[in-house]
């Protein structure tokens, strides 16, 4: 790797990597599991003067359950490796949809490495645990100059690798709700197994007995520059009961409002149709396993 | 091939699966590839053209050059008064390229600065500081561009951005025309793809200020060649110029032109006290490393009602890119092939290279014979559903037969051995290609589309380098040869220096294995230095590892050295132990009486002789026990347009693929994948298995997922292996692999041609077996490669991908 010159820093915790991101701003970039800004850094694609690897920083890994019962929660510290994520048995019992979108991310190289809170904090709009945070409504907690606060997972993701990060800011925990009576389920669409999701449906899905929708949400990635709530494919699905016709005239609404995406892997066409397919693909898949 | 009784005294090593030898110390990272040899360097790093085509106004880099550690620039239009222009191999049409971009680029990621640093950091930074002044030009990216009437010029020179334009005729192609009860015809587009090996292209020169003589340390796959190319691009004589070929690894074709950057290399070095290292990256490897050319082919068979082919035109328009020297030549391969394992008695071919603002192009594994058995292949099933015959009948209706053998195709290849029907039944019935069928017919039903490819390939090896003779009047090489050297040390052990090199195909352990039955020693006294150096190495101009040599050529010449050295340790032997040569034999690392095996002398006591007490030698027996040989394959035909052959060994396999396509979703899934592969007598089991899986890999990434995307302004979009897409491991499908051995009767150990193959039966395979479960919605797989999108966009509209 060939970057361009930069003042390397390791802090030892959250607060001194902080307040290295307060006086340094734009300037600087946190560095988590490196699977996304090393590269750019290596094309130059990206040029910082000051990097501060947060490696060291051991209070930011961690899976632990906050309180058990039907409203738990379980929480993530944002240095947890997708490895990690996809290992952990608290996870896999409680809140399944994280280890299996982690399972699906890169490589066993890049789920070594990269991280939860890199993924979302670096908000690529094809990342694969960004739809799964959606689907779960997690709450993402940051620090800061001026301390800490909560934001909703709805409101992270702003734009093309843009969040409601300001730069002295890093993301630390990940708070998912654990959810016993709903099914979850990742699917993606990739050229190859280790690659970006050309789509990616994470779902969340409680259905009654008599296969009526009584609580879903959809987290879309791949598709626009932003990963994103399906809200309208949502809406058509809340209290309905979950038919053949019902899923696909919800999911015939999955791109309804984005601007969707085009590259040389799928026109901007091609990427719809295979938001409407695996969505529905996913809704089915759910409605099998309840 | 020789009688192995008459080669080998025993039969221990040669044909088992040898674990390779070269492996350990490359895993455990002791390997010494460019990159690690412990050198002080100034560290280059180039600026590379940022447009497909625009003329230089102005390059300034005086800003560089002030940077603090920057020791030495070289521009484009300095370089290209220091240098002769590129040889071209092929075209013939006038074309100036230099090694570097000199008044224009004319692609993306053209040389146009090179700078040394003392560290690669700094020399990145200082590119940044260069003020490069361009007049963006129109662009040619496609072939239709190209061939344009009013095409902007991108050689002004040539007249024209056809570079070559060649027909060839062999046997009576009206007379196929006239017979014919049909003609099947097709338009096929190969689209752009390469190999990518694991290490770049590195070298490192190094100028001797003392005698103005270079030394170079580069993973150079052609050694023979390239070091004429460097002297005479730089107008110096070739004892001022020393070639070394560390570990490399990885070739598979792409590292055979790299010499335009030695040169470049050079003339910096000649600038520096010390040596200067450049090391590619996997970017400036993918914009303009090398690809094989995408190609435009028209192809027409004029045949039998009853399946039986006649005849078979193809015109072939190969998009070169920008690179002069290799240009053109990938039509005349697929030429020499182009009727694959099939007895078609006429063929035309029209052969055109066109230049384009697409990087350079260079040969990749199979070079493109892929393509033609992909064009081919696909032909048959086309032509089998036009006649209402079954793929698997029409190939056998049209197959040459073994009682044919050695078969002489139209226009003078010569097909040695091989039973072509035998291999297809093979496939068959190891594929359970019948239950197969039936259970796609059970699985329509479901709404499941599964579908069945075979492809019947031809794998040439062993170049006969003369061929270029059909463009350009008398070509500069011919035939196809190989150099080694082989010596028996003090303490008895073999050591082989090769003219060859070797970027993992695991030569070492061959040679190591076929010298072990020819002394009958154990292989670990066997060294074999795989490394090259152009003043000690018996190189030739064919020296290098390209066209699946190595099992012919190669193997030749460590044979015929062995053989010398094994001869004068005999006569020394009989010298000291007072028998006949005729009464002697070799056992177990010595020389001994057939008759009596306790009248033996070890190797290392003839090496005594032979090294130390010279006054005991034979009259009129040299000191040394070092001996050279080089071995020339004498089938190889001198040039001549009416009867000539390109490449002198041919393996050949049947591929049988099951696949599933998901109509929805345009992914492909295998199911099944089978190989029956005939390469002659296998020297090591365990390497032609690694060759053919990993070479049909690339094959399936060829198929279904790697392509070079260029945009309309000739920009490269996939420069990184995000858009390049290798396969992985993941999605694909478990190999089966079975042998045939037909030996060939022209190499000393019957063996054939290895490496290139999987590359060659796979891409036509794959493709068949996707047209086949598309075959309800009458889609026809006519482009590369098959991408989920252009499925799905072909189900949809029941058209073309």
């Amino acid at each position: 790797m060939i970057p361009s010159k930069f003042e390397y820093f390791a802090p030892a915790s959250l607060s001194e990597a902080v307040s290295l991101l307060s006086s340094y701003q734009e300037e600087a970039k946190p560095l988590a599991g490196g699977q996304s800004l090393i590269s750019l850094l290596k094309l130059r694609l990206a040029s910082l003067n000051y990097l501060v690897d947060l490696a060291g920083i051991a209070e930011l890994n961690y899976i632990r359950e906050e309180s058990a019962g039907p409203s738990g929660t379980i929480s993530i510290g944002a240095l947890t490796t997708y490895a990690q994520i996809k290992e952990s048995e608290l996870l896999q019992s409680k809140c399944p949809l994280l280890p299996q979108t982690a399972s699906v991310v890169g490589d066993v190289q890049v789920r070594n490495r990269g991280t939860l809170g890199g993924s979302l904090a670096h908000a690529d709009p094809a990342g694969d645990m960004p739809a799964a945070i959606l689907a779960l409504k997690a709450e993402l907690k940051v620090a800061g100059p001026k301390g800490e606060r909560w934001i909703q997972a709805d409101d992270f993701f702003l734009g093309m690798m843009e969040t409601a990060l300001s730069p002295d800011e890093i993301l630390s925990e990940i708070r998912v709700p654990v959810l016993p009576d709903h099914k979850t389920i990742y699917r993606k669409a990739a050229r190859r197994p280790s690659d970006f999701a050309m789509v990616g449906i994470a779902l969340c899905l409680k259905a009654g007995d008599d296969q009526t929708c009584e609580e879903i949400s959809i987290g879309v990635t791949g598709v626009t520059d932003k990963p994103y709530r399906a809200e309208e494919t949502e809406k058509r699905l809340q209290g309905k009961k979950l038919e053949p016709k019902i899923i696909e005239e919800a999911a015939s609404a999955i791109v309804q409002g984005v601007d969707v995406m085009e590259n040389m892997h799928a026109s901007s066409d091609f990427r719809s149709h295979l938001a409407r397919v695996y969505v529905s693909r996913a809704i089915a898949a759910a409605c099998i396993r309840s | 091939m020789m009688n192995l009784d008459e080669i080998f005294v025993t039969r221990n090593w040669v044909g088992k699966p040898v674990r390779r030898d070269e492996d350990i110390r490359l895993i455990k990272g002791e390997g010494a590839y460019v990159d690690d040899l412990d050198m002080d360097c100034a560290h280059v790093a180039f600026l590379r053209s940022v447009y497909a085509h625009a003329r230089i106004t102005k390059i300034d880099t005086s800003k560089a050059e002030a940077l603090k550690g920057v020791i030495a620039v070289v521009s484009g239009p300095e370089v290209a008064k220091q240098t002769k222009p590129i040889v071209a191999r092929a075209i013939t049409q006038p074309a100036i390229q230099y090694v570097m971009a000199d008044k224009k680029v004319r692609y993306v990621g053209e040389p146009l600065v090179a700078v040394a640093a003392e560290d690669r950091y700094i020399a990145e930074d200082a590119l940044e500081l260069i003020d490069v002044e361009y007049e963006p030009l129109p662009v040619v990216v496609e072939i239709e561009d190209a061939l344009k009437n009013d095409s902007p010029l991108i050689f002004e020179e040539a007249g024209s951005n056809v570079l070559l334009h060649d027909k060839l005729e062999h046997g009576n192609m009206d007379a196929a025309y006239q017979e014919a009860d049909l003609v099947v015809k097709e338009h096929f587009r190969v689209h752009r793809y390469s190999s990518t090996p694991l290490e770049n292209w590195a070298m490192i020169a190094k100028h001797e200020k003392g005698n103005d003589s270079f030394v170079v340390w580069a993973n150079d796959q052609q050694p023979g060649r390239s070091t004429t190319n460097v002297c005479n691009t730089l107008g110096i004589p070739n004892n001022r110029f020393r070639l070394i070929v560390p570990d490399s690894g990885g070739g598979f074709g792409i590292k055979l032109a790299i010499w335009p950057y030695i040169v470049i290399l050079c003339l910096l070095a000649k600038k520096v006290d010390k040596p200067v290292k450049w090391v590619q990256t996997r970017r400036e490897h993918l914009l303009g490393g090398s690809h094989a050319p995408d190609c435009d082919v028209e192809i027409e068979l004029p045949m039998k009602k009853d399946g039986k082919i006649l005849g078979l035109f193809i015109k072939d328009i190969e998009n070169d890119g920008s690179f002069v020297h290799t240009a053109g030549i990938y039509g005349l391969i697929k030429f020499a092939t182009m009727v694959g394992c099939y007895d078609i008695r006429a063929t035309r071919a029209e052969l055109i290279s066109v230049v384009t603002q697409k990087g350079p192009t260079v040969q990749n594994r199979g070079v493109g014979k892929p393509t033609m058995i992909f064009v081919l292949e696909r032909m048959m099933d086309i032509a089998a559903k036009k006649l209402g015959l079954d793929p698997v009948e029409i190939r056998f209706r049209n197959f040459v037969q073994p009682k044919q053998m050695p078969y002489t195709t139209p226009s003078g290849e010569i097909y040695e051995s091989g039973n072509y029907p035998e291999c297809l039944q093979k496939a068959l019935s190891l594929s359970g290609y019948n239950e197969l069928k039936k259970q796609q017919m059970e699985m329509r039903k479901k709404g499941k589309y599964i579908g069945l490819g075979i492809s019947a390939g031809i794998e040439p090896g062993t170049s006969n380098l003369g061929y270029y003779y059909t463009s350009r009047g008398v070509p500069e090489y011919m035939g196809n040869a190989e150099g080694a050297i082989v010596s028996i040390d003090y303490d008895g052990n073999v050591n082989v220096v090769m003219g060859s090199v070797d970027q993992g195909q695991g030569h070492a352990t061959t040679i190591t294995q076929v010298i072990a039955d020819m002394l009958d020693i154990h292989p670990e006294r066997v060294s074999v230095d795989s490394h090259l150096d152009s003043l000690v190495s018996p190189f030739l101009g064919h020296s290098g590892a390209y066209s699946n040599k190595f099992n012919d050529v190669d193997l030749g010449a460590v044979i015929m050295a062995t053989k010398k050295v094994r001869d004068k340790m005999v006569r020394i032997a009989s010298h000291m132990l007072g028998e006949e040569t005729g009464e002697l034999q070799l056992k177990n690392g010595a020389v001994c009486s057939s008759k009596d095996e306790q009248k033996s002398v070890s190797f290392q006591e003839i090496a005594s002789l032979a090294y130390k007490k010279i006054l005991l030698l034979p009259d009129g027996v040299e000191p040394g026990l070092k001996e050279i040989a080089y071995y020339k394959n004498s089938m190889a035909k001198r040039p001549s347009r009416d009867d000539f052959n390109v490449q002198i060994t041919h393996s050949n396999s049947v591929h049988v693929v099951a696949v599933e396509v998901d109509m929805e979703t345009g992914e492909v899934t295998f199911l099944k994948y089978v190989i029956v592969h005939d390469c002659g007598r296998q020297l090591n089991p365990g390497i032609v298995e690694g060759m053919t899986i990993g070479s049909t890999v690339h094959g399936i990434g060829a198929a279904l997922l790697e392509e070079f995307v260029y945009d309309e302004n000739g920009q490269p979009l996939s420069a990184s292996f995000m858009d390049y897409m290798k396969p992985v491991a993941g999605g694909l499908p478990r190999i089966e692999l079975a042998h045939m051995e037909s030996p060939c009767p022209y190499t000393l150990l019957g063996s054939k041609a290895v490496g290139e193959g999987g590359a060659i039966g796979s891409v036509a395979a794959v493709a068949n077996a996707v047209e086949d479960a598309l075959s309800p919605f009458h889609v026809k797989v006519v482009s590369l490669p098959i991408t989920p999108q252009k499925v799905v966009r072909a189900v949809k509209e029941t058209k073309e991908i």
